[in-house]
């Protein structure tokens, strides 16, 4: 694989490769927290810090690892971390632990992680590996503020707890609700595809 | 190295040897953290059953505030104020609609009135049932009146006859196990003590 730079690891994650909305993979967590803009933060630098060190951490110890057991070997490690992102929220921010609550240790089993692992932090040295973690990290955690951001302001009227909207707005019940994820998803995927399907027509049209 | 047979079980070995030592150490060392963080919210949630004013939010204040005025016993919490008892608090659960709910309610000394109502685990959609944590729907339970309750109805949603709390609005079914575990176990509390 050829040697990638800094800056197009993070454009990879973070827009090109968006493991969210190009990829479609980690959406089930994408879907549980966002009806509140501060648990997505939370979920987001929780998955970030996992995806980041996992990644680095598999990729240090790469050379060491014999092929036929390093799935054994990066679900350990994975596991090791969102335990410590668990414990970490359970004695300093006891209020988030309490509201994320099941879907903490539910990042062992995000997509992203184990998809990076295996699709970068294998073939790759571990300080590109630890960015292209961060890189992924930022572009999961982008989409669910994005989401989170309608799904509070229309479900609540307020934006990270704080009230926006006036008496005048009816909140709509589904923002709140599962479904409602479902559709801002959906939208989200049809927006950035037309737009990355039209940088890529011009870019055929140019050469 | 790699292929034979025993380097992946030794490496698989070491790997978790070194995960679980540096876990345990970190869950050691955030042990105390932890559990000061759960006595604290234990505490303030039966402060608030007793509506019992807490001016200094403070962790030590608030120990010193429920070490002076309540005792533990069992699975419950008797409120003294001096030496007269003035209530008891205990525990009430049931299921929700997406997963167990544990809550406390406070019933003056002689049984004739909850004194206060809080959830201390409860998982129902944020914004519907998610509700029942919010002030609105637990102050309805402040010094309720339940003398007159008949056949173990102790909480009743308007607008049925003999009702005497609100339901959350779209939240029919959380509301409903609410009241029923709540009416089934303030039954067996008072039943119990009654007959001691």
């Amino acid at each position: 694989m050829a040697k990638q730079s800094s800056k197009e690891i993070f454009s990879l994650g973070v827009w090109s490769d968006n493991p969210v909305f190009r990829q479609l993979i980690g959406i089930c967590s994408a879907l549980a927290v966002t009806n509140s803009l501060t648990n997505s933060l939370i979920m987001g630098l929780g998955l970030t810090f996992v995806t980041a060190l996992s990644s680095f951490t598999i990729s240090a110890i790469r050379q060491f690892t014999p092929k036929h057991i390093r799935m054994m070997v990066q679900v350990l490690i994975i596991a090791a971390y969102v335990i410590i992102v668990d414990i970490f929220l359970k004695a300093y921010y006891p209020e988030f632990s309490k509201t994320l609550g099941a879907y903490v240790g539910l990042i062992i089993t995000n997509c992203i992680i184990m998809g990076r692992a295996e699709a970068f932090a294998q073939k790759n040295k571990p300080w590109p590996s630890f960015l292209d973690g961060i890189a992924n990290g930022i572009g999961y955690s982008a989409v669910l503020l994005f989401i989170a951001f309608f799904r509070e302001l229309m479900g609540f009227g307020t934006l990270f707890g704080f009230q926006i909207l006036g008496d005048w707005w009816t909140s709509w019940t589904i923002m709140i609700m599962p479904p409602s994820a479902f559709f801002l998803l959906a939208i989200v995927i049809w927006i950035t595809h037309n737009i990355q399907h039209r940088n890529e027509k011009s870019e055929v049209a140019k050469s | 190295m790699k292929k034979t047979f025993w380097y992946p079980i030794v490496f698989m070995s070491l790997l978790t040897a070194i995960f679980t030592f540096v876990l345990a150490f970190l869950e050691v060392s955030t042990a105390d953290k932890v559990a000061e963080n759960q006595r604290y919210d234990l505490q303030t949630k039966i402060l608030y059953v007793f509506d019992i004013p807490v001016e200094d939010t403070s962790v030590d204040a608030v120990d010193r505030l429920f070490s002076d005025k309540i005792t533990e016993d069992g699975d419950e919490f008797i409120y003294k104020e001096g030496d007269s008892i003035e209530g008891y608090a205990f525990p009430v659960a049931g299921s929700g609609l997406w997963g167990g709910i544990v809550g406390y309610v406070g019933i003056s000394e002689d049984y004739s009135t909850l004194l206060g109502l809080t959830f201390i685990t409860q998982s129902e959609t944020p914004g519907l049932g998610g509700r029942i944590e919010e002030e609105e729907f637990l102050s309805q339970f402040r010094n309720l009146d339940v003398a007159d309750a008949t056949e173990g109805n102790y909480v009743v949603y308007n607008p049925s006859p003999g009702g005497n709390v609100d339901a959350i609005a779209g939240a029919t079914l959380t509301s409903k196990s609410v009241a029923n575990f709540m009416n089934v176990d303030i039954h067996k509390f008072i039943t119990e003590r009654k007959g001691e």
